[in-house]
């Protein structure tokens, strides 16, 4: 694509947002809920946040904006919740479960996470909802699902990675080590890509049928089933996958993949020795800097050679990368045609080349704070209108716009 | 509550020939030109759905899943794979494209490329996640996709976008990873990134990819215009960041050096212990999250020692400014037990924790997971009786059907051109005879 794609926002300006004029209710206690919520808003959903009288649990964990504790700073609760609305209801009081109903009463889509004893102790049945709304989608976001012996164990991201499985894949060569949790939710992030994905397949059934549906999503379950690898190794050949430091877990060690650079980043590269043009390039490259050794003997041409000497390439190839930056590495490297790429840290990302010419972040102003950098759109829609990202509510601050009764106050 | 889900399985010795399809994507037809981890695993949340998804193969460039050498009763890793591979033995390739079917076209070839016009004529949903510029090369833009199928739907996936200075870099899950972020914050402090261990962005970037074909769906049944997609994977994974995005761009908080990244220990709350502990056996362990001094209290019971009643230990705060001290007591209360009896017991007291499972714990022995039918079989001509990963939700009403599968390679190309598309015999045994299929 050429440069008259460079800004899809500026072509699609004016354009209708994905999902304008579609209601969500979302009753989220941890971020698996509250990430599905925040897929919908994203893309120009209407979702009514409904929070206890001390708010979303995620609104007393830090980080903390500027280092003040609160209610309204915790950078958690904004990551979670921007571009949403908040009210204020105690579903587990008969007022609060009245104002629960009459959201529910004009909405297209439920998101709850209370798991089946929650459920049971507030009162909410979601058969019952379901019956009364019969368009209505409900989506229940649950550590282990509505059903099954452990539908009521407690969870957590470590938890559910731990038992999904995608644990046992992640850590270090060291097997003394434990399995080590790879950073940010990723358990509670993937249980909400499933769920919006489930929304939007109800979605398309009501537009058919002109039925809604109850949905049934585990965080355990999806976990099980984001371990690529693992799985189809045991389906058929039936062996076990071991961790690797930064690498494909494999049944069998393979060569370390992550380099040390002059300025103490790494770059992530699996070298190939078995693909003959993937090769001739990284010799090509090394020997222009004048650093390919003995790579470029004859011997080294043939496959099962280099095979046989594998440690010695690593060798030579580690040298090269321990000389030259990081950045250096990923540029000229992917200009050889190799894959390789910069471990950035989350504050190199504001200065990637690339994604200031994507205009990818997206800036929001904050009162008092001044202008923060949030990630920018996952997608981009030749149709669409781009959504605007708005700060995370206060809360209740849409009890009067929103709440019929007297519940919230 | 939902007890059986809306999972329909063929009838035992049913026809590998396609039929009508049912589901909310019943009518959706796909010319699926996406190949490796993350386009395939978008199109088959597709495919398992109702859509009509049409892989498009090359015989002369394999797809690697077909390659590599995950075979039933032969173990090899990733790599070493076979000079002469079966195409139709892959067990990834397998798990990856149930439910679609399957077709050989040379695109190097002008007839070929003709044939793909028409198959696209035929079909409202194209999908690709070649290197930018591929699809250009054999004249497969938005504008004339939208020629020949109007209100075409056109999801293109790559690692950095469609356009940008790095459109064109090379990049598959791992590297993904590493230009995202997140295989720097994933390790213990001062030692190199442990990253991940599997393409989780291969798999993330795929639920993406599908959750913006199923939107763009839904607004063309409102409004029927179609849509192009371009969804960089890069970018799918700043936004899997989570808070420390903000902890960076609203605090200036560095992430390198010192306490960062935090291994197992959770900052935000101060959880303690929260942690990854050895059990009984090789390699096996158990993760427990305490969040709050209920929790502890209840943990505390259960270990009946006391250390717990240390000083140290009194408080969240406490336990939280002590814990190499309170890790190195768990490890040793935990290091003789059963991973399981542990997590049930733990479990019934109240507190976070659950056993480090592998495939195989989760396939064979997870009781939870066995109950919901997660996990389900399928005939399949060469590999036999092979084994799937299903989809984490139960639909009350919605149908997921799974009626087939992964196709041989070209399995369905007499079905696909003569059938659906009309090409008349002669005109395709010359289609063969050309190697344009």
């Amino acid at each position: 694509m050429g440069a008259e794609h460079l800004s899809f926002a500026a072509r699609t300006a004016g354009l209708p947002n994905p999902l304008t004029g579609l209601k969500v209710v979302e009753l989220a206690e941890d971020p698996g809920g509250e990430f599905t919520g925040l897929l919908l808003a994203q893309l120009g959903a209407e979702v009514v946040k409904l929070e206890g009288p001390e708010g979303s649990p995620t609104r007393a964990a830090g980080p903390w904006a500027k280092g003040a504790e609160g209610p309204e700073t915790s950078l958690k609760f904004w990551f979670y919740n921007s571009n949403k609305k908040s009210v204020t209801a105690d579903v587990r009081t008969p007022a609060g479960l009245a104002a629960l109903q009459d959201l529910l009463a004009d909405a297209d889509v439920f998101i709850c996470t209370l798991q089946p004893h929650a459920l049971a102790a507030a009162g909410l049945d979601l058969e019952a909802i379901l019956e009364a709304h019969p368009k209505l989608i409900i989506a229940a976001v649950t550590a282990f699902g509505l059903t099954g012996p452990w539908k009521d164990y407690k969870s957590s991201d470590i938890v559910a990675l731990a038992a999904g499985g995608p644990l046992n894949s992640c850590g270090y060569d060291d097997h003394t080590i434990p399995p080590i949790r790879p950073g940010g939710d990723q358990a509670y992030h993937t249980v909400a890509s499933f769920a919006q994905i489930g929304i939007m397949l109800a979605l398309l059934e009501r537009q058919k049928t002109g039925r809604g549906d109850l949905l049934d999503i585990s965080m355990h379950e999806a976990c099980a089933v984001n371990v690529e690898l693992a799985n189809p190794y045991w389906f058929y050949p039936r062996v076990h996958v071991h961790r690797q430091t930064c690498r494909h877990a494999q049944p069998s060690p393979t060569q370390p993949a992550l380099f040390r650079c002059a300025d103490d980043r790494y770059v992530y590269f699996a070298l190939i020795l078995a693909e003959p043009k993937a090769w001739k390039s990284l010799v090509d490259w090394m020997d222009s800097k004048g650093m390919a050794a003995m790579l470029t003997e004859p011997e080294y041409q043939d496959v099962k050679f280099r095979q046989d000497n594998f440690h010695l390439v690593q060798e030579v190839v580690e040298c090269f990368f321990l000389v030259h930056t990081a950045e250096e590495m990923y540029r000229e490297g992917q200009a050889a045609g190799l894959p390789i790429g910069v471990l950035n840290a989350p504050e190199d990302l504001f200065h990637d080349e690339h994604l200031i010419a994507r205009d990818f972040f997206a800036r929001v102003e904050h009162e008092g704070v001044g202008e923060v950098a949030y990630p920018g759109p996952i997608y981009r829609f030749s149709s669409f209108c781009e959504v605007a990202r708005t700060p995370a509510p206060k809360l209740g601050e849409h009890n009067a716009e929103i709440l019929k009764s007297e519940a919230g106050s | 509550m939902l007890e059986s889900t809306r999972v329909k399985l063929p009838a035992a010795g049913a026809s590998r020939r396609p039929g009508a399809r049912r589901g909310p994507l019943a009518g959706v037809r796909v010319a699926d030109f996406c190949w490796m981890g993350v386009g395939a695993c978008a199109t088959r949340l597709l495919a398992d759905f109702g859509a009509e998804v049409i892989r498009i193969e090359d015989r002369n460039r394999l797809d690697m899943p077909r390659r590599l050498p995950i075979y039933k009763g032969e173990a090899r890793t990733y790599g070493e794979e076979d000079a002469n591979p079966d195409p139709n033995k892959g067990g990834l390739f397998n798990n990856y494209n149930r439910n679609k079917l399957g077709v050989t076209i040379n695109m190097r070839s002008p007839k070929g490329r003709a044939l793909a016009d028409r198959l696209i004529a035929a079909s409202s949903v194209v999908t690709e996640n070649f290197a930018p510029g591929v699809m250009e090369r054999w004249g497969l833009t938005y504008e004339r996709l939208n020629q020949i199928s109007p209100d075409v739907i056109y999801a293109r996936m790559s690692g950095f976008g469609h356009s940008g200075p790095h459109a064109e870099y090379r990049s598959y899950g791992p590297v993904v990873q590493a230009v995202c972020g997140l295989s720097h914050i994933s390790g213990l402090p001062g030692e190199e990134p442990s990253g991940w261990g599997l393409s989780y962005m291969d798999n993330e970037a795929a639920f993406f990819n599908a959750s913006a074909l199923l939107t763009a769906i839904y607004h063309r049944g409102l409004t029927g215009q179609g849509a192009e997609i371009d969804v960089a994977a890069v970018e799918a994974g700043i936004n899997l960041l989570g808070p420390v995005l903000l902890e960076v761009s609203v605090n200036g908080r560095s992430t390198r050096g010192g306490d960062y990244p935090t291994g197992n220990r959770l900052e935000h709350p101060n959880a303690a212990p929260h942690g990854v502990y050895p059990c009984e056996g090789q390699d096996r362990w158990i993760a427990i999250a305490v969040f709050n001094d209920a929790e502890w209290a209840a943990l505390a019971a259960e270990i009946g020692a006391d250390w717990t009643a240390d000083p140290r230990f009194a408080s969240q705060a406490a336990r939280f400014a002590n814990q190499d001290a309170l890790d190195a007591h768990m490890a040793d209360w935990t290091k003789g037990q059963d991973r399981y009896g542990l997590m049930r017991r733990l479990q019934a007291a109240g507190v976070a924790a659950g056993a480090v499972q592998t495939a195989e714990d989760t396939n064979d022995h997870d009781p939870q997971i066995a109950g919901r039918g997660l996990f389900f079989e399928m005939d399949h001509p060469v590999i036999g009786e092979a084994r799937f990963e299903g989809t984490p939700i139960r639909f009350r009403e919605t149908l997921q059907e799974n009626w087939r599968s992964g196709p041989l390679l070209g399995e369905d190309n007499a079905y696909v051109f003569k059938e659906l598309l009309g090409v008349a015999e002669d005109e395709y045994q010359d289609l063969v005879m050309e190697g344009a299929l």
